[in-house]
This record gives structure tokens, sequence and C-alpha cells, in this order.
């Protein structure tokens, strides 16, 4: 018999912790992060039966559709995943309601709260509410407001407001969000959600850390020589031209996931597992972080845009050619930099970041390398003996490797690197959850362990305001270096780990 | 947490104006106002140890009908004197038989429906209706009521209030107090019956509580093994919501084991099971039966025979999907020490043995880390492949599982559990 796939006593074996009954309010619901990520990601916590029977969704947006409309339109974006589990789908959309909301109209906030006790007799939904803020940037702080006025975040203990990301879009505008927000409820209640968090393998980073007593005691500037965070995309800018143009790799990719994986990875750790205990030594080693070059950022950071591509038979364009891009446009659509982190543990350890669209692979991954052996005994079969490195995949084929020397086979002495090797979808009988199902159950759990707290929002800002401030006011001197498309970048981006002798891992 | 006492004193009040009077009290309270908009939960707590005990004066008062760690040493201590076996479940009900031909005339508080879990009431619950029955032969109804706010955590939260209704006299009174339950549970909230007692007893109470919709709480490890698992796949068939609490604390077991097979190279193995041993403690064989179902169940075997083994055991056997015969016994094992839920698991044995290579046999034992495994270690495992794990003991009371049920609880049986009740019902008829 051929090897079975999934690990049929693994089925339906979750220990999950139990999601409260309660009413999820998506503001947006029209959107295309709703039927694309947060209904199906609901739908898969129900199939699961981690969500309550006493559960209902509230769709909310300004079109004037009914909850027959609403439940239709869902049925029909999640297409297969509805027509193969039929059943569970029409007990799910039993508590699928639409109201028309608009945000802004204090008259429509009453209707809700009219609407929301309505459903509480319903589906004896028990007043606990999770509010989604899944609609423009720009109506985050109004929309907190507006629900705050309408009283509906009164209750800390039974209401939370989840915001989407981009949570500002510099450190003003952010500290300027964070007060309304703040205002509106406590910060216990307030959900920054940022998807990376979701991740099994980022959350992994933590327990590998402090499950095991082996990492620890070299997870430091003695033993680790250099750090590189890559979060590289093959696909170009799609459909969000209008957004990315006025965002680009810096503020859509780094200030938010690729600073998390930042800070999980050089955290100090915690005193117990606890939300606030984990969010305060994040925040703390972010704001030990900086630009390896402050006065100079131009030294230390290398932009980069995508230029046509592909082959002669798929021709891939470049960012400015792509539709609703402007044609002589500067955003960025690679970054790579370079950073430090001031504290006892990392003092002196470069830490390479670097992210871009049309690169040659979709990956995530957190490369440590250590230091190499102080002498060298044996002859190695490379030429020279290769750095032992952790390489953390955080997507796909998310797993962990280890690169160390071992005796070649043969009389001789001599040393070659291999790899130990553990993934995920072959250790474990069942597949891991998409990043959204773990941050929907959080936030309804009310766990914001994965979430991330004002003071973080801000440190991330402030460690790339240098920058920020440079694109503003001198673009000259962040140019922009045009790549091909599907390859690993600039050769500017190679320069500046060749300065310090080193090299890109090419995974 | 520790248990939480109403804030205010019950009031006794006659059958006929509890509604009335709660329904005052709401509304007095805040005009249109009914209190928590969460969940009511009726539960039948005989806590027929705790009272004898009390009564023959071998624990203090009050009786609170909680199975807390002096009442539990109590009840040990109580086998022992009674000249029962070491191995007799603490607070079995032929414990509770014993002692009550023991002298003693000691009466204790009753508290019981008052004395709320602080788990449970964290959960701030709409209305908890306890049915407090009596060692008295002769005992009329009495009722009480009384408004409950649990103090809300450090935070701050609203906290939503609720109210306690309690239910105590013989059983004939109780039967006629039923009457009165019908209108004070909402029908726009969930009801839940934790019945938190034998199953074996007061069947009539029992059928009049648990009528569907209400989600039923009980617990297959206390009652006749026949009758507890006729009840439990009836009532799963019948499409009612019904949560074992013996199957909830087949959790570990069901992790580790599914553990052993999580790496890819051993999954394979699942398919060439020919032997599955369970031993259990004493002579309740239902959480055993259920592990075997559930496994059965997962690997699409098909029972073809039971019948009651040597030693009180069951032996039986499944067919597996590919033809081949699995033997299955689950053994009664004394323990010296038992746990307060009878029948724990002890010991689980797989062999397994792929036909293309008979000599690559694997054999998987866990252990309960309360026991000992020397009897599914004997007999010649030595020729093939070892896989052994320890257990460890659960470690969540009985509050915290039903606290865990009603935060977030289902108006459906998990279908796991249903379908493996049948099977287990099956192996022993």
């Amino acid at each position: 018999m051929s090897a079975t796939i999934t690990n049929p006593l693994r089925v339906g074996l979750r220990q999950e912790r139990v999601i409260a009954p309660q009413c999820l309010v998506i503001f947006g619901a029209s959107g295309d992060l709703t039927h694309r990520k947060l209904v199906p990601a609901l739908f898969e916590l129900y199939k699961q039966r981690r969500l309550p029977s006493e559960f209902a969704l509230l769709g909310c947006a300004r079109r004037p559709w009914t909850d027959e409309v609403f439940r239709q339109k869902m049925a029909d974006a999640l297409g297969d995943k509805v027509n193969k589990n039929r059943l569970s789908w029409d007990q799910f959309a039993a508590g699928l309601f639409y109201e028309p909301v608009d945000l802004q109209k204090p008259e429509d906030l009453v209707k809700l709260g009219h609407r929301l006790e309505e459903i509480d007799r319903l589906r004896a939904t028990r007043s606990n509410r999770t509010f989604y803020l899944s609609v423009s940037p720009k109506f985050y702080g109004s929309g907190c407001k507006a629900l705050a006025d309408a009283g509906l975040l009164k209750d800390p203990k039974r209401s939370r407001v989840v915001i989407e990301k981009p949570f500002g879009r510099d450190y003003g505008s952010a500290q300027a969000l964070n007060r309304i927000v703040q205002s509106c409820g406590q910060e216990n209640q307030i959900f920054r959600i940022d998807h990376y968090l979701g991740k099994e393998t980022v959350q992994n980073i933590l327990v590998m850390r402090f499950a095991n007593t082996i990492f620890e005691p070299i997870w430091n500037r003695n033993y680790i020589s250099s750090v590189q965070i890559t979060a590289a995309e093959t696909v170009g800018v799609e459909e969000r031209a209008n957004y990315y143009e006025s965002s680009g790799a810096l503020r859509d990719m780094v200030q938010n996931h690729l600073t998390q994986m930042l800070a999980i990875t050089t955290m100090e750790p915690p005193g117990r597992f606890d939300p606030e205990a984990i969010r305060n030594e994040k925040a703390k080693v972010l704001l030990a972080a900086r630009l390896a070059d402050e006065s100079e950022p131009w030294n230390c950071c290398i932009r980069g845009q995508y230029a046509p591509g592909g082959t002669k038979e798929a021709p891939l364009p470049g960012y400015r050619q792509e539709p609703g891009v402007d044609p002589i446009s500067t955003t960025e659509t690679y970054v790579a930099m370079k950073l430090f982190i001031d504290n006892w543990r990392w003092q002196g350890v470069p830490f390479y970041v670097r992210t871009g669209k049309r690169l040659a692979k979709r990956l995530s991954e957190v490369v440590l390398t250590f230091r190499e052996a102080p002498v060298h005994l044996f002859d190695a079969a490379g030429g020279g003996p290769t750095a032992n490195q952790l390489i953390l995949r955080i997507q796909p084929d998310e797993g962990a490797e280890f690169h160390f020397e071992v005796k070649s086979p043969g009389s001789g002495m001599r040393s070659r690197p291999v790899e130990m090797e553990f993934s995920y979808d072959e250790s474990f009988g069942e597949p891991s959850d998409e990043g959204y199902v773990r941050l929907l159950a959080d936030a309804m759990l009310g766990d914001p362990t994965l979430f991330t707290r004002s003071d973080e929002v801000e440190a991330a800002w402030r460690l790339y305001t240098p920058l920020l401030e440079l694109i503003e006011d001198s673009p000259w001197q962040l140019p922009i270096h045009p790549y091909e498309s599907r390859t690993w970048g600039p050769a500017a981006a190679d320069a500046l780990l060749a300065n310090d002798g080193l090299l890109w891992r090419r995974p | 947490m520790s248990p939480q006492l109403t804030l205010q004193s019950p009031l006794q009040l006659p059958p006929s104006e509890v509604q009335s009077y709660l329904e005052q009290l709401w509304s007095n309270d805040q005009p249109g106002s009914t209190g928590a908009n969460t969940f009511c939960l009726l539960v039948w707590q005989p806590a027929w140890v705790e009272q004898q005990l009390v009564r023959t004066d071998q624990i203090a008062g009050p009786i609170i009908g909680v199975q807390r760690p002096e009442l539990i040493q109590a009840a040990r201590q109580a086998v022992i004197d009674v000249d029962m076996p070491h191995s007799t479940a603490p607070l079995d009900v032929t414990v509770a038989a014993a002692l009550a031909q023991r002298k003693g005339t000691q009466h204790g508080e009753d508290l019981r429906g008052q004395h709320v879990d602080a788990a449970i009431s964290a959960l701030q619950p709409r209305r908890l209706i306890t049915l407090a029955p009596t060692l008295d032969e002769v005992h009329e109804l009495e009722t009480l009521v009384a408004a409950y706010c649990p103090l809300p955590e450090e935070g701050g939260g609203t906290a939503a209030c609720g109210d306690v209704v309690v239910l105590r006299g013989d059983h004939d009174a109780l039967a006629k107090g039923l009457g009165i339950l019908q209108p004070l549970l909402p029908a726009e909230l969930p009801s839940w019956v934790w019945w938190n007692g034998s199953l074996d007893e007061a069947p009539d109470l029992l059928d009049q509580l648990a009528v569907p919709p209400r989600r039923l709480v009980i617990d297959t490890a206390l009652g006749n093994p026949h009758r507890c698992l006729d009840l439990l796949q009836t009532r799963v068939k019948a499409g009612q919501a019904v949560n074992d609490l013996n199957w909830l604390r087949l959790r570990t077991w069901r992790e580790h084991l599914a553990m052993v097979f999580d790496p890819p190279q051993r999954r394979n193995t699942l398919h060439h099971v020919v032997q599955l041993d369970i031993d259990v403690e004493g002579n309740h064989p239902v959480q055993g039966l259920l592990l075997a179902a559930w496994i059965a169940d997962r690997l699409g075997w098909l029972p073809q025979s039971s019948k009651r083994a040597e030693g009180e055991g069951i032996a039986a056997e499944f067919k597996r999907p590919d033809g081949t015969t699995v033997q299955f016994r689950l053994m009664p094992v004394p323990m010296g020490q038992p746990s307060i839920h009878p029948g724990q698991i002890v010991g689980i044995r797989l062999i397994c043995k792929p036909d293309s290579q008979p000599d690559h046999a694997v054999c998987v034992i866990l252990c309960a880390e309360s026991g000992g495994c020397m009897r599914l270690e004997a007999g010649g495992m030595a020729s093939m492949e070892l896989l052994e794990e320890v257990v460890p003991n659960q470690i969540a009371s009985v509050e915290m599982d039903i606290a865990r049920l009603l935060a977030g609880g289902h108006n459906t049986t998990t279908p796991l559990l249903a379908a493996a009740a049948p099977l287990a019902a099956k192996l022993l008829s």
C-alpha cells in the first residue's frame, strides 16, 4: 500500500483554544480581502469546529446588499470550497448577515448597534464583538472613532478592533493614528494585524529558540557572524498599482513583515509566555535596532525596480509598463539594507534584509550564519570550510535546515558541507493553516500575542525614518536600480554584501 | 481560581413564585433588562459521597458539589474504612452506598448550586439551575433563588449578571419541581444539562431534563457501561448535542497515539495493525472501548465479533479494509490508587506487521504516567521495533472541562465521538 498523505489519527485532533460565542463584524465586506481571505479562513475554522455554534458574521459596506446577496456573493467567491462542502456551507452561511453601513454616518452606526443586538438574540452571540476594519487605511482612525462614539467599544472584555496594514505611512502618521485608536479603547482591544505573524514558521522561531536548550546559548554575537532575512516574490505588482505606487517595497513589506521577522529572531527570551511579555521584548529589540549608517543611509540601503524580463515567448513587463503605474515611477519594488542592533546580544552583527517583486524565486527565510571554526584542521572539499548556517524557511516548503561540515568519505580527512533538514509538510500529519485562519481565531479569542502593539509599530517606523526622509527629500541619493524581472535583484545589492566579504544566499 | 459564592444570600421561595420573582428582580434592576445574554446551565448535582462523608463526620461541611482534594482524600480513606477493594474509584456510588450503612447525623450546610466554580462563573452564565437531591427519604421541595454577578477580572469589563436557582429535595420532590423549569429557560439562549452523577440514577429525571435542543453533558465513566453507551449512542443518533467528559479525558491518549504516527515513514504502518490491546483501571470498560472505536473508525476497521474474555476483559475482532483481521483485547487492571474517574486507560499496545515485510513488525506501547505497562510490555515484543511513550495524567478538573465546553459549545456532537459511540456499544454488546 502506498504511503498515506495525512495521518488518519490526526484528523479532528487539534487541541485548540475555544473561541467564545461572538459576532465578527467586517467593515469593507464587499472588498477583495473579505472573499479572498477572511471568509475562506472563517469557513475553514467552521469546518474544523473551532467556531462555536453561536457565531455570526456581519458584513458591512456601503453597497445596499441584503443578507441573501452577501451569502450568495461569498458562496460564488469560494467556488469549489463551497461545492465540495455544501452541507457545511449551508450551516455556516446561516450565520452570515449583511448591513449597509457607512462608517462616516453616525445614524448608520446606531442602526448597526440595533442590528448587533438583534443578532445577539438570534444567534446567542453574548454581546462579544470583533470589529474588523478591512477598509481603506485613511478610514482606520475615523472608523475606530465612529465605533467608540456609538458605544460599541465600551466593554474591553467583549469588544475589539482588528486593523489591517499599513498602520500609518511613517513614524508621525503612525503616532497620530495610535493616539486616535487608543482614545477609542484600551490597547488590549486593538489588534494590528500582520499576516506574517500568522505563519506557523514565524511562530516556530519562538518555539525553536525558547523550547530548546541547544539554540539559545549560541544565538548571539559570539557565535553568529551575520543574519539575512529575505522575502522574495515572483509576482509583479498585479492589480495593486494604485496602492503600491504610494507605498513601495519599504512600506509594503519591510516596515511590517520583515521587521516582525527581525524582532522575533532577535528578541530576548520573554519572562513568561504572555502577550505583553512577548511584545515587550519585541519592542525593546526594535528600539535597539538602527540602520548600519544612519547619517548616510545611502551607504546601507539599495532600492531597485523590476525591468522587463522573461523570454521571447513569455515576456514579462517592467514595473513602469504595468497598468496603473507612472511610466517614470521611482517607486521601489526591491529594497535591501543593512541593520545593526545595539544591544549586548547582537552588537556588531550585521543584519541584511531584502525584499522584492519579480525575483527569481518565491520564498521567505531567515538565515543565521555562524562564525567559522577558529582553526581549520582539515582540508575542505570545496576549497575552504563552509560556515555553519541555520536556515528557517518561512515559505514555501516551510521548515528549517542546518548546514554543517562532515567528513567526506574516503581515506583522507577532508570536510564537506551537508544539510540536516526538518520539513513541516513531512513531519506532521496535517497541513498548516493559512495565516489568516490563525490570526482571525486569535483576534476572536482576544489573544494579542501575534498582533503588533503601538510601541512596536512606532519603533518599526522610527527605524526606517532616515530612509523615508531621504526618499522624500533627496531621492537622488537613493537611486532606483533597475533589475531584470525574475533575477535576484540589482547588482548594487550584491555589492552591499560584497563590501563585507559576504554573498546573499541563492536558495 | 477558587470557587465563588453568590454575593446575595439565596432567598427561599415557594416554587410557584420563582418565575415572577426573577422577572421582577431584573425589571426592577433595569427596565427591560433580563441579565446576561449568555447561556443557561442545568446541573444534576447529587454529590452522594460528599453528602455521606459530611453526614458521617468524615469531612466538614458545607456540601458544595465540587471535587476538591480534601473530599477525594476522605473518600479514599472511606474506601479503606468500609473494606472495599482498594481499586474502587473513590467517588463511585458504591462508596456512597457503603457509607450509607454507617451511622451519623452530622448536618453540613448545603451550598450546592450556590458555590460556582470560577472557571464557569467567568463565562457569566445567565442562569444556573441546580437540582440537589438529598439523602433524606422524605424532603419536601425547597426552592432557592439568588442574583449573581461574577466579579469582573482585573482590567475591568462589564459584569453581566445572572441568577442561580436551586431545587433541593428528595427524588419525588425534585420530579415535581421540574415543572417550573421550562419557563425559566429563555428560548433564545442555549441551555446545557450537565448530568454530574451516575447515568444509572433517576433516569426519569434525566429524560425530562435532557430534552433537545438542550445540550447534554454526561460522563460515561459513571454508571453501568451498557446503560452509558446505550444512552450516548441513542442521544447522538437522535441528533442531540452530547458531550462526554469520559471522551474528553481521552484527548491526551489520542494526541500521543497520533504523534507516534506523525512521521511520514511511520504513517503507512497504521495500515498494518494486527493487534490492539488496551488496559483500563478496574471494571469499567467504556473509555477503553471508546478509544478502540475511535481507532477503528479512523482506520476503517469493521467490527466482526465481540465476547467477554477471561479475566473480565473483552475480546473482539475487526476486519481491516484489506480484509485482514485485527485482534482487540481490553483488559481490566486493578490499581492501588485509582483515579476518581472509573475505567481510565492505563496502557495501549498496537502491533503492526506489514504483509510484505513480516520481519519488520512494530510494537507501539503508550503507558499512563500513573500506571505500569508491564503486562503490555511482556509477551514476545523483543523481536519487534519498539516505540514506547508515557502519557501524562489528565490535569484538568471536571469544572475546567465543563467551562471549556460552555465557552465555545456546539449544537451538534463532535463527529469523531458520534462515529465512535455506536462502534463502542457494538463492542460491548
